[in-house]
């Protein structure tokens, strides 16, 4: 796609606010911020594409005329999932196993809590109905379709007014053929209602995966439609004349119509941006493609893994909690939630244990600091306490903070917990950050991947507070906090390359291995996204193929992705890589290898990476570091001890690249703030990017 | 082990530590999950790892199932005493029910944690295994009259790693005994993988805060942890509850089936409760009896149930319960030879059951109904030979459908409960797995409507289950209970359904079966039967009449018992979306039904 324009514009619509970053053809990015309407989408995102054409010095037409490229991610289809706004939809399932989406995989927290209500499942009970078929393991149909009363069935629901449908039988994936005749009888009765085959969405083995992600994503179907045909329009209608992409949860972007065809992917898509950005700061700081991304916003922690230069992927993300939420089963980005950020309240036990979480102030009334009635302590009200954040010029200026309340508020827990109101802010502060390290713990030490050798890039507004103990604690020493750390989700899609995917089913053994059968589906997979690949602007001519194994030991049942080496298998040797390659995924994560098994391959997928942008040139370290500034304030704040430390309060206008700062020190960037912690550094790289020394 | 030096409780630094425990606990349980490879394990989650301290107390359990994890200090104390010449790099396999674990088809691996030569640490990975090697192809023998019939190999805290190489003697004689011996030995792999990740995790702590900051965290949090048991109590009325219950009967052997007794001393001043299992019938000469750690773990289990459910489980919250036993007792400390071979599941979810709704008795608010009973079709072992893979042999036990959760005083009963000892943590299997496991084929899985026990609170539905083998016989056993007693409701909520099983013909041909069974199907034929339904809990005319009208749309209840039990008048149907509430109707009705 080569470009003579002058800009590139990405846009995340998150719950709050919408980010928007433009890129011109230095590679120079522009925030702009806004409030996320919810009536209409295009609403927020014009205001903040204008802020950031006002900060760029032109007009929002000019810059929309010159841009070649939007990159559009949303929340849309999560919030209606959470406000339970999705389409009326149908189950359809085999005879005898309606309940597939009630009784989920089981699973449930503290087995002595009583208190809790069984979640309801994904579609209710009534909208649920059952077809006279089956199939077996083998894909035999042990009970032929009875297509009669399918038909009845079927115009059963058209009647009762539904308005998607989630097709999903026992099987399908040995044998897809019922659920294509189900899905040719509903495009004849009902042309209208969009619905989804289970073996088309996601070809994977148990029924409740497939079953969830099927009903998910055709419940979506209406809603995600207009809503992306809609945009396209609004933005058509204000002269924008360039390409649109919409990000996804498998790591990239695509165009409308593939994700108005599997609106589920839309899910998550925001999050699933930041590890590009995570990847492209690291590599542009010359700090090696292994990266932890960690994403801090006022309610949730978000961590994601970027391990040699590739995303990592998971098929295990529940959409509000596991085992009581909804899961989504399809690959995506693995970026997990805590909750966990500047709202979250501390307290004494009845044991007298500190404790942080898991409730949080939220935006309303929000940590005491904000002066709306908030009593409870807050990480944000500790960090008040601790001097962290300037009361009179809070995000840039335009909150001011009410530091006695802050005070008032962590005097109850010190008062309770036996430390002056500094300490006990200090430690909350330090179980806040505890919990953020058990996140990237569970992401990384679990999984066998060692933090020591990877970079941290540190995104969202509340980042800056304690990423550098954090990182400290986790024994890594190279911290990047990008200059657009508030918006790295926009950031990510600056970067992102047009991403699709095919998988199938096809159980492989390897000591009875059917290489034609295997090389075949390789094949098929090749065929259906080069197809796809040929409807690219440019015929997506800058492209590669990524082949994985979705693998295990004979008698295991969950899966480990294992690259392929090679995209067919020709002989002994290509095989033994593969088999190879498993042992040393199954021992880095689960530190024991098992020689002598056979290595079962469930499900092979190959990925198609279309590139589309260039990523930054490598700026690499500066040489030279220099003094800043002296700083031009001082504030009293605390590091652990019971008394103050004067400390230099820097502001980002007053530094330059090659600035190396020795902290203590506070950084305030309009968008977020910087703790250098005594001991530690920040220097500002050649591209503005701060670099962390935290050792 | 040495004393702890700082005196001051440190309520930030016990915050982080036992964090971080816990923590380690998880990547333990995450290793067994993932890497084993019977579906009892890896699809069930029927395990459970924790940590106990050098000098035998249990630290932490994080998310072990409470029948597992009660006594593995026990089984610690097994190998401290057994062994006296324990080093760093030995691991050791217990699964001896007299000597501390649940019964003999848990293997329990316990590596010991030295820090600088002292023994500070075990940790513990516990896992029901899908054989064992007993005389019969299932790891419930119900009908074995002592230890020998039983038949497993039993290893009373025997090492089985030293310098972190397994003794191969032992892994020969597992391999030589137990049924698929590759599957178990892919599991004694994870178990022990599962193991060393708790050690080594164990030791980079240590390292980090130093030995004396880790022996104060120890004394701290099982001090916290009994404080808070010990307000929990404080908050009860001071009461003596007495209870019964019983096991269904079991043949000639117990035709009457097996009665059980518990009765609580609650005292709030001196904030202890005692639990006393004193007054209950001797071991019997089957497979029922209870191991010592079972009969404890579940008393305990029903305490935990009836309080604050925050409150952590180890050594220290267990200081504020005295236990009392009998040697002898079919629900107390066993005598040799007698077969401890079903005590997880069977006396001790009934124990659980009269524990918890003991408590009910003290008043509104307290305690809980009975829990859905029986390890029915859904919870089969199941074995033979599959002819899609060479006629190889296998033997699993399948975990896929449940009995209903027992109200509580704030909540309906849970769905996937599966019975009292594994209260809702085990995972369920997937259809589409089992049958690519295993030659069989299920007709059906769901929930059976109207089989919940009616109450102000619900207890959860029962679910209904089908299969049969594909191709060549299959032997299918399993011990269930709840077919003659079903679980009770509290404080004037109804009880849950029956268990009910069948063994269906070729032809159609149907034959109730009893409690217990061991059949071999044929092509062709097929089990089908439903697990229990929890209790309710409260008079079900209070139950909120939306609440009811709900249950009728989703169909966990039908109409017709919504107004014979619930006092409910509804209008319309389900099958046109028209069903609603007739308020008034509800209302005259409930008034009636009060008065009468």
């Amino acid at each position: 796609m080569e470009s003579v324009l002058a800009y590139r514009i990405s846009v995340d619509t998150g719950g709050t606010f919408t980010d928007v970053i433009v890129t011109d053809t230095k590679g120079h990015m522009t925030i702009g911020k806004a409030l996320t309407t919810r009536d209409r989408i295009s609403v927020g995102m014009k205001e903040a594409i204008s802020a950031a054409a006002g900060e760029l010095g032109i007009s929002l037409e000019d810059l929309l005329g010159q841009s070649d490229l939007l990159i559009y991610g949303t929340t849309r289809a999560t919030n209606a999932i959470v406000t339970k706004t999705v389409a009326k939809t149908a189950f359809v399932t085999t005879e005898g196993f309606p309940d597939i989406l009630l009784l989920k995989e089981g699973g449930k927290f503290n087995p002595h809590d009583f208190t809790e209500e069984y979640p309801d499942p994904y579609i209710p009970r009534r909208h649920t109905f059952e077809i006279a078929e089956r199939i077996d393991a083998q894909g035999r149909a042990t009970t032929p379709l009875n297509e009669a009363l399918a038909r009845q069935t079927l115009e059963t629901i058209r009647d009762r007014g539904f308005e998607a449908i989630a097709v999903c039988l026992i099987w399908s994936i040995a044998n897809p053929e019922h659920e294509l005749k189900i899905g040719a009888m509903i495009q004849e009765i009902m042309p209208d209602v969009p619905f989804t085959l289970s073996h088309q969405l996601i070809p994977i083995v148990r029924e409740y995966r497939r079953a969830s992600a099927t009903a998910i994503d055709a419940s979506l179907k209406p809603l995600m439609q207009s809503h992306l045909r809609g945009l396209e329009t609004d933005l058509r209608d204000t002269g924008y004349a360039g390409e649109i992409l919409v990000s996804t949860t498998a790591g990239g972007c695509n165009h409308v119509e593939a994700l108005v065809e599997k609106p589920i992917y839309t899910i998550g898509s925001g999050p699933a941006m930041a590890p590009i950005a995570g990847l492209t700061f690291s590599e542009a700081e010359d700090m090696g493609d292994n990266v932890i991304i960690c994403d801090t916003g006022g309610t949730t922690f978000d961590v994601g893994l970027v391990r040699d230069s590739r995303l990592t992927f998971s098929r295990d993300t529940w959409l509000g909690g596991l085992y009581t939420g909804d899961l989504l089963g399809i690959s995506s980005v693995d970026m997990r939630s805590i909750g966990a950020g500047g709202g979250s309240i501390a307290w004494v036990d009845e044991g007298g244990l500190m404790r942080v979480g898991p409730q949080s102030a939220g935006a309303d009334p929000g940590p005491a600091c904000y002066g709306n009635g908030g009593e409870d302590p807050t990480v944000s009200d500790a960090a008040v306490v601790l001097g962290y954040f300037d009361p009179d010029y809070f995000l840039g200026g335009r909150m001011t903070l009410d530091v006695e309340a802050a005070r008032l508020a962590v005097k109850r827990v010190a008062d309770q917990a036996g430390y002056t109101v500094e300490e006990t802010a200090y430690r909350i502060m330090g179980l806040a950050s505890d919990l953020m390290m058990r996140a990237i713990s569970d992401i990384t030490i679990n999984e066998g991947f060692n933090p020591r050798e990877s970079t941290i890039v540190a995104g969202g507004g509340a980042a800056g507070v304690n990423i550098m103990t954090i990182a400290n604690e986790l024994g890594c020493n190279r911290v990047i906090l990008p200059k657009v750390a508030s918006a790295l989700s926009a950031a990510g899609m600056q970067f992102a390359d047009i991403v699709a995917e095919e998988a199938t089913s096809l159980v492989s053994l390897s000591n009875r291995f059917d290489m034609d059968a295997v090389n075949a589906t390789l094949a098929d997979l090749e065929d259906r996204l080069e197809t796809f690949r040929r409807t690219l602007p440019g015929g997506g001519d800058r492209y590669r193929l990524e082949y994985v194994a979705e693998a295990r030991y004979l008698a295991q049942v969950w899966e480990l992705d294992t690259p392929l080496t090679v995209p067919r298998f020709n002989s002994q040797a290509d095989l033994d890589a593969l088999v190879e390659a498993f042992h040393q995924v199954h021992e880095r994560v689960f530190a024991v290898r098992d020689e002598g098994s056979p290595v079962e391959i469930v499900t092979w997928k190959v990925r198609l990476v279309v590139q589309i942008s260039e990523p930054p040139v490598a700026t690499g370290a500066i040489d030279a570091t220099t003094e800043a500034k002296s700083a031009t304030t001082t504030r009293e704040c605390y590091f652990g001890d019971a008394t103050a430390v004067t400390t230099p309060i820097h502001k980002a206008s007053d530094i330059v690249p090659g600035n190396r700062i020795m902290g203590p020190a506070i950084i305030e960037e309009p968008t977020t703030t910087l703790v250098v912690y005594p001991g530690m550094s920040a220097t500002v790289s050649a591209a503005g990017n701060y670099r962390l020394d935290v050792s | 082990m040495t004393e702890a030096k700082n005196e001051k409780f440190d309520s930030y630094m016990t915050a982080i530590i036992a964090n971080r425990v816990d923590g380690i606990i998880r990547e333990m349980t995450n290793t067994l999950l993932r890497a084993a490879r019977s579906a009892v394990i890896n699809s069930a989650r029927d395990f459970s790892c924790s940590i106990c301290t050098g000098d035998n107390r249990l630290l932490a359990a994080a998310e072990g199932l409470p029948i597992h994890i009660f006594g593995s200090h026990m089984q610690s104390k097994a190998m401290t005493d057994f062994n006296d010449d324990i080093r760093e790099g030995d691991c050791y396999l217990h699964n001896d029910p007299y000597s501390g674990n649940t019964h003999a088809a848990d293997h329990t691996f316990l590596v010991p944690v030295f820090i600088d030569g002292e023994h500070l640490f075990t940790a513990v990975a516990k896992a029901h295994q899908a054989d064992i090697g007993n005389s019969l192809p299932t790891t419930y023998m119900a009908g074995a009259k002592d230890q020998y019939e039983e038949g497993a190999l039993i290893f009373p805290a025997v090492r089985i790693q030293r310098d972190y190489t397994n003794i191969e003697d032992v892994v020969r004689m597992c391999r030589s005994r137990i049924r698929v011996p590759g599957q178990w030995y892919g599991d004694y792999l994870a178990g022990i993988g599962s193991a060393r990740i708790g050690e080594r995790r164990l030791k980079e702590l240590c390292e980090k805060y130093g030995k004396d900051t880790i022996k104060s965290f120890i004394r701290d949090w099982f001090d916290y942890s009994e404080e808070r048991m010990a307000q929990a109590i404080s908050k009860l009325p001071k009461s003596t509850l007495k209870n019964s219950g019983a096991h269904d009967p079991y043949g000639d052997l117990l035709p009457e089936g097996i009665p059980l007794n518990v009765e609580l001393r609650i005292d709030p001043e001196e904030r202890m409760i005692d639990v006393d299992l004193t007054d209950n019938i001797d071991n019997v000469d089957c497979g029922l009896n209870e191991s010592e750690a079972c009969a404890s773990a579940s008393t305990i289990a029903g305490v935990f149930n009836s309080l604050d459910p925050t409150v952590p489980r180890n050594s220290g919250s267990f200081r504020r319960i005295r236990l009392h036993l009998r040697d002898g007792a079919i629900a107390g400390r066993p005598k040799f030879p007698h077969c401890c071979s079903v005590s997880t599941t069977n006396v001790a979810d009934r124990l659980i059951n009269i524990v918890q709704s003991a408590f009910a008795e003290i008043g509104d608010g307290f305690g809980l109904a009975e829990g859905g009973v029986g390890m029915g079709a859904g919870f089969a072992v199941v074995s033979g030979k599959d002819d899609r893979a060479e006629n190889e042999p296998y033997v699993n036990q399948l975990i896929i459908a449940s009995s209903g959760g027992p109200a509580s005083p704030v909540a309906d009963g849970w769905i996937t409960y599966g019975i009292p000892v594994v209260a809702g943590l085990m995972y369920r299997d997937s259809v589409e797995i089992d049958e690519l496991k295993h030659p069989l084929q299920f007709q059906y899985l769901r929930i059976v409507t109207g089989s919940g026990g009616a109450g102000r609170n619900r207890g959860a539905p029962a679910m209904e289950i089908s299969y049969g083998p594909t191709e060549l016989p299959m032997d299918v056993l399993w011990p269930c209970d709840g077919t003659i007693y079903a679980p009770q409701g509290v404080r004037g909520g109804d009880a849950g359904s029956a268990c009910q099983h069948f063994k269906v013909s070729a032809n159609g041909f149907e034959e109730e079966l009893p409690s217990i069974v061991e059949v071999q199907l044929k092509k062709g034929e097929k089990v089908r039967g439903n697990h229990s339904g929890g209790g309710g809990y409260g008079d079900p005319l209070d139950r909120d009449p939306r609440k009811v009208l709900k249950d009728v749309l989703e169909r966990y209840e039908t109409a017709e018992r919504a107004r014979e039990i619930y006092g409910v008048v509804l209008t319309g149907s389900g099958d046109d979306e028209s069903l609603a509430l007739d308020a008034a109707a509800t209302r005259k009705l409930r008034s009636e039904r009060a008065a009468a």
